[in-house]
């Protein structure tokens, strides 16, 4: 569902250019949970940004279902993020003025479903996590596992079809790190292809495929996973 | 977004989001009482008169020395006076008065029908000593009777006729047909003319109470007033050469000013007028301050949520979205400020009414000020709200 | 004190980070500062006490002793001559003079062009009661008529270029008159002794002429001036003497409360005499107003100014909240900073110190431009609103409220914010 053909990022400053990505190619099929891992610097956020249409690219070619996403207009490629992709962040990234019911709503506000089916999709979401009872709490008044568990039930309650999380457990204790792998896993299941950036080797072992990404260069393995697709 | 979801964001904000109300409310409320005093003092001006404004023109002066202050020499200067003004090319017609009109207080004397003081007593009715000529000057209309062709005298045995404003008439006789030659207490009843505008009376309702004798004045040292009335378009070459004609015919007289009757209407409400103007500053300087709290509240909140503008981009929200989002917090304040405001405008209206004259306020003008209000505010939010449009939706991933 | 230096420098520091939201802080505090001190101005001039420790003994007493019948009414606002020569029969007060105001053309001979003159018509403890001060001569040795008059200064140096002119003479409406005294530079303001024709707002007069001299002279008041009969208002050496004609204003100075108490009683029992002898139709009702009561008795303070000063108070709470509401902004874009601080160990009274030093700046600013602001709206008002014109000058307390006044809000504008951003929000940066 994703391909990208000879993709390179390129940031620019004042004093240097920075090579993010070289040349990268990439499949990615329906369902696969992919962990990308890599030295800290070597692109594995920028990666990530490109196919969430967060960022832009400089050469090459981002094809989405099929479908170029080059030249689209903003209001386009707001709408794809907003119905095709979820968003796990490493620092969580709740709204804070917003209760945690509140935050999970506002994709689905975005996309302007009607209120009692937003409702419905927000309850399944929080049933999923285990959040039901904190519905009306504020971020802060939850512990970063819970925080981390209501950015994930934001991701998935618009349905995406792929999950791009970046370092999901990076600021969690080893606990409840688990417990978003299990949630993730669980998601997977479920038929929503998972791309998450990660340095614990434990959980790349657990995804289905390792990409490996050095100094911007795509080195895709699937050594801990003989099952998974293979792909150029 | 909703609305239920921007109150709760600027409830949870609760300070800066009461210092932004109460400062809108106290804006739309000097807003709409500035508005309300600068609308009466343009009514004020544009109140009919009776008088023709543009082509009066009135010298306000005295005689310098006390011979010339008292009658025969008196009646000599004055007779000197008005045959000057006379051979102006462009008068149409002169006269003197012992005051002017459109003055605040002034000459004035009670009034009362003689067969029935008690009932038809009026104080301070303007009592004005003229020439023959004052009616032709002013314009008016004779209503009833004929207006006294001679000069008669005040102080002789006989007193001359008394001419009433129509208005005065009417209290004085209370709808009585035939009034001319009934007897005041100042002389009969010799006409009743149209209404003008004479004297605004401290405190009191604007009335046309005026009553005129054509007799030369008792004295004239409050000075006394020449009163032309020009051909159309002639009143500013007519005015240029008053002066010199009034100093050729009696070098000792003091000219304290020369005025078209527009002009001392306009000195009339020169009190609220400036009372108006400075208000009409005050309120720009608070749209102004209004518009700085505005930017900075808006531009302040981008910069702080630089983080969370970049969420909502990677959750799916359009640039168009985000402004929206931005100006409708805005909006919404303005709103709510909005309704403070008009109960706040009530509150001040009602005090400055205890202080000057000022009416109550009508269902309108609330609304045009907030829209006044409203746009402002969304003038001065645009920017910030651009700027929250350029935040890149990858500002989400980094951390902070 | 070095310290107390380096808190500034840091405070310029911060400034210089984000030199725009605290332009904007300054420029609205100003703007409120400056606004309501053009106000203030001209609210504490009109209401000031002319003669401190004086106006509450100063008093102006009124009757109706005059052929008026009516009935729960107010006395005359002036009195008739005759009505003075009534009450000044009581040696009760300590001082007491009649006057009122004229006009005449003052020339030093017949042939030169007249110069326009305010006229005070007044007896000699005018000067005493109201502390006019006297550069030259003296005044009138009695109430008598005199053909002396005393000049004002500005009128001696406008007449004769200069002020040691006593024993000179003049022509004041064609008749000679000799100069006995020159007043010093003297301004009442406000003019109290005048409220009573709502004149207390204008200039002092020219030239002071004694009273019976101006009656001799048939000098008609120009301002309040009323009769209650059919007495002919031009003839005052005559009729205006005998008549019910209205237009002293008439002041006592009564030192004491029993002077004030026996001085109602005589009052009192004049009016109950005229009352028996029938020229006192009316019910008694005397009035005896203090100098310091006399406008607001008259009920002629005027409106504009306090309802602008009703206004600009209102505009300079909102430009308060305004500036306080920037201030927060600015502190809380300098959390980070704050925090570190407290991390590297500042205590309580460090930072209150360094708020302080903020204080102190925004102060000196603010003055700054409050005052430019100021200027600018004193000059402005008195464009627009002429008749205060005389009330627009600033003295050494307007300028001391002012700085305090600058101290307060800045003080105000700085405190909220700073204690928010210093103590706190630490725990809740630490959850964002
Ligand atoms: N906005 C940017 N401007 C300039 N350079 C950038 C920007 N974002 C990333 N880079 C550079 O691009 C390279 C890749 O960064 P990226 O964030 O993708 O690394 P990463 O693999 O996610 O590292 P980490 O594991 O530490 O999160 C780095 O050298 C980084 O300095
Ligand atoms: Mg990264």
């Amino acid at each position: 569902m994703i391909t990208l053909t000879n993709l390179s990022k390129i940031f620019r400053t004042e004093l240097i250019e920075t090579h993010a990505l070289r040349d990268v190619n990439l499949q990615i099929n329906e369902g696969e949970f992919a962990a990308l891992t890599g030295p800290s610097g070597s692109g594995k956020s920028t990666l990530l940004n490109i196919l969430g249409t967060l960022e832009s690219f400089d050469s090459g070619d981002y094809l989405l279902d099929g479908k170029s996403v080059k030249g689209l207009s903003d209001a386009a490629l707001s709408q794809l993020r907003n119905e095709k992709i979820g968003f796990i962040f490493q620092s969580f990234n709740l709204i804070k003025d917003f209760s945690i019911y509140d935050n999970i709503e506002l994709p689905l506000r975005y996309r302007g479903l009607k209120a009692a089916e937003r409702k419905q999709r927000i309850e399944q979401a929080l049933e999923l996590v285990g959040l039901h009872a904190r519905r009306d709490y504020l971020p802060a008044q939850l512990s970063g596992g819970q925080q981390q568990r209501v950015a994930i039930a934001r991701a998935i309650a618009g349905r995406p079809r792929i999950l791009l999380a970046d370092e999901p457990t990076g600021n969690l204790d080893s606990l409840m790190a688990r417990q978003v792998m299990e949630l993730l896993e669980q998601i997977n299941q479920q038929g929503c292809t998972i791309l998450m950036v990660t340095h614990d080797p434990d959980q790349a072992r657990r995804a289905g495929r390792n990409i490996q990404i050095i100094d911007g260069q795509l080195h895709d393995s699937t050594m801990y996973e003989p099952l998974a697709t293979q792909s150029a | 977004m909703s609305l239920s979801l921007l109150l709760k964001v600027m409830l949870n904000r609760k300070v800066v989001t009461i210092l932004l109300l109460v400062q809108l409310a106290i804006t739309l409320a000097l807003l709409l009482n500035s508005v309300l005093l600068a609308q009466q003092t343009h009514q004020q001006l544009n109140r009919p008169t009776g008088l023709e404004l543009e082509e009066t023109v009135l010298v306000q002066l005295k005689p310098t020395t006390p011979q010339l202050r008292t009658y025969p020499l008196l009646e000599d200067l004055l007779q000197r006076q008005l045959r000057a003004l006379r051979n102006i090319p462009g008068v149409v017609a002169s006269a003197y008065s012992n005051q002017p009109m459109l003055t605040q207080g002034g000459n004035n004397n009670n009034l009362y029908d003689v067969d029935n003081e008690e009932r038809s007593n009026i104080p301070g009715v303007p009592t004005y000593f003229v020439s023959p000529d004052f009616f032709k000057v002013l314009n008016v209309d004779v209503l009833q009777g004929e207006l006294p062709q001679h000069s008669g005298f005040l102080d002789s045995e006989t007193q001359p006729g008394v001419v009433l404003t129509e208005s005065l008439a009417e209290q004085l006789f209370q709808g009585q047909s035939s009034i001319v030659g009934r007897q005041l207490n100042l002389g009969p009843v010799s006409a009743v003319i149209s209404d003008f505008y004479g004297q605004r009376m401290h405190g009191a309702d604007e009335v046309m109470y005026n009553s005129m004798q054509v007799a030369p004045p008792y004295s004239v040292d409050w000075g006394y007033t020449l009163l032309l009335r020009t051909e159309p378009g002639q009143t500013t070459a007519v005015r240029e050469q008053l002066t010199s004609v009034l100093q050729q015919v009696e070098p000792n007289i003091e000219i304290y000013y020369i005025r078209s009757l527009a002009e001392q209407q306009h000195q009339l409400y020169r009190n609220e007028y400036g009372l108006a103007a400075l208000l009409t500053i005050l309120t720009a300087l608070m749209l102004l301050v209004t518009m700085v709290s505005s930017y900075s509240s808006a531009h302040f909140h981008v910069l702080k949520r630089h983080q969370e503008i970049g969420v909502k981009r990677a959750l799916g929200a359009s640039k168009r979205l985000i402004f929206i989002e931005l100006l409708s917090e805005s909006w919404v304040c303005t709103l709510v400020g909005a309704v403070l405001g008009i109960g706040c405008a009530l509150i001040l209206n009602q005090a400055l009414a205890q202080v000057i004259s000022l009416p109550p306020l009508n269902w309108w003008l609330p609304l045009i000020t907030s829209a006044i209000l409203l746009f402002s505010v969304t003038l001065a939010t645009w920017y910030p709200a651009a700027i929250a449009t350029r935040v890149s939706p990858a500002t989400a991933t980094k951390a902070l | 004190m070095e310290q107390f230096i380096y808190y500034l420098k840091v405070s310029l520091l911060s400034i210089k980070r984000a030199p725009l939201p605290y332009a904007l802080t300054v420029f609205i505090l100003s703007v409120g500062l400056g606004v309501f001190f053009a106000n203030a101005t001209f609210y504490y001039q009109l209401n000031s006490d002319p003669l401190p420790g004086k106006s509450d003994k100063l008093f102006f007493p009124m009757t109706l002793i005059a052929p008026y019948q009516c009935n729960d009414c107010r006395p005359p606002r002036a009195l008739s001559y005759s009505n003075v020569q009534k009450l000044a029969a009581s040696d009760i007060p300590s001082a007491q003079a009649a006057m009122y105001s004229s006009a005449g053309y003052a020339r030093l001979t017949i042939d030169q062009p007249p110069t326009p003159a305010r006229v005070r018509v007044t007896q000699r403890d005018f000067f005493q009661m109201f502390e006019v001060p006297l550069l030259h001569g003296s005044v009138w040795a009695d109430d008598n008529a005199h053909n002396q008059v005393i000049l004002s200064r500005s009128m001696a140096l406008k007449l004769f270029g200069r002020t040691g002119v006593v024993g000179e003479s003049l022509v004041l409406d064609d008749r000679n008159f000799s100069v006995i005294g020159v007043l010093d530079e003297w301004q009442m303001l406000p003019r109290l002794y005048d409220a009573n024709g709502r004149n207390h707002l204008s200039p002092t007069e020219d030239i002071f002429l004694p009273l019976e001299t101006g009656y001799d002279l048939n000098y008609l008041s120009n301002s309040y001036s009323q009769t209650y009969d059919d007495t002919d208002y031009r003839q005052l050496a005559t009729e205006g003497r005998s008549g019910a004609l209205h237009q002293l204003q008439y002041w006592v100075q009564l030192d004491t409360a029993a002077q004030q108490h026996d001085y109602q009683q005589y009052m009192q029992s004049l009016a109950e005499d005229e009352k028996a002898a029938g020229r006192h139709p009316a019910p008694i009702n005397n009035q005896l107003v203090p100098m310091n009561e006399i406008v607001d008795y008259f009920g002629d303070d005027p409106g504009d100014i306090k309802a602008f000063a009703l206004v600009t108070l209102l505009f300079l709470v909102v430009c308060l909240f305004n500036a306080s509401h920037l201030a927060l902004n600015r502190y809380l874009s300098n959390q980070y900073e704050f925090s570190l601080r407290r991390a590297l160990g500042a205590n309580r009274s460090q930072l209150q110190l360094q708020m302080l030093a903020d204080v102190l700046l925004m102060t000196v600013f603010s003055l700054l431009g409050a005052l430019l602001i100021g200027y600018a709206g004193v000059s402005l008002m008195n464009a627009l609103l002429p008749q205060n014109s005389l009330f627009s000058t600033w003295d050494l307390t307007l300028i001391t409220a002012l700085i305090l006044a600058a101290l307060v809000c800045s003080y105000l504008v700085t405190l909220y914010p700073s204690l928010r951003a210093s103590f706190g929000s630490l725990n809740q940066q630490l959850k964002e």
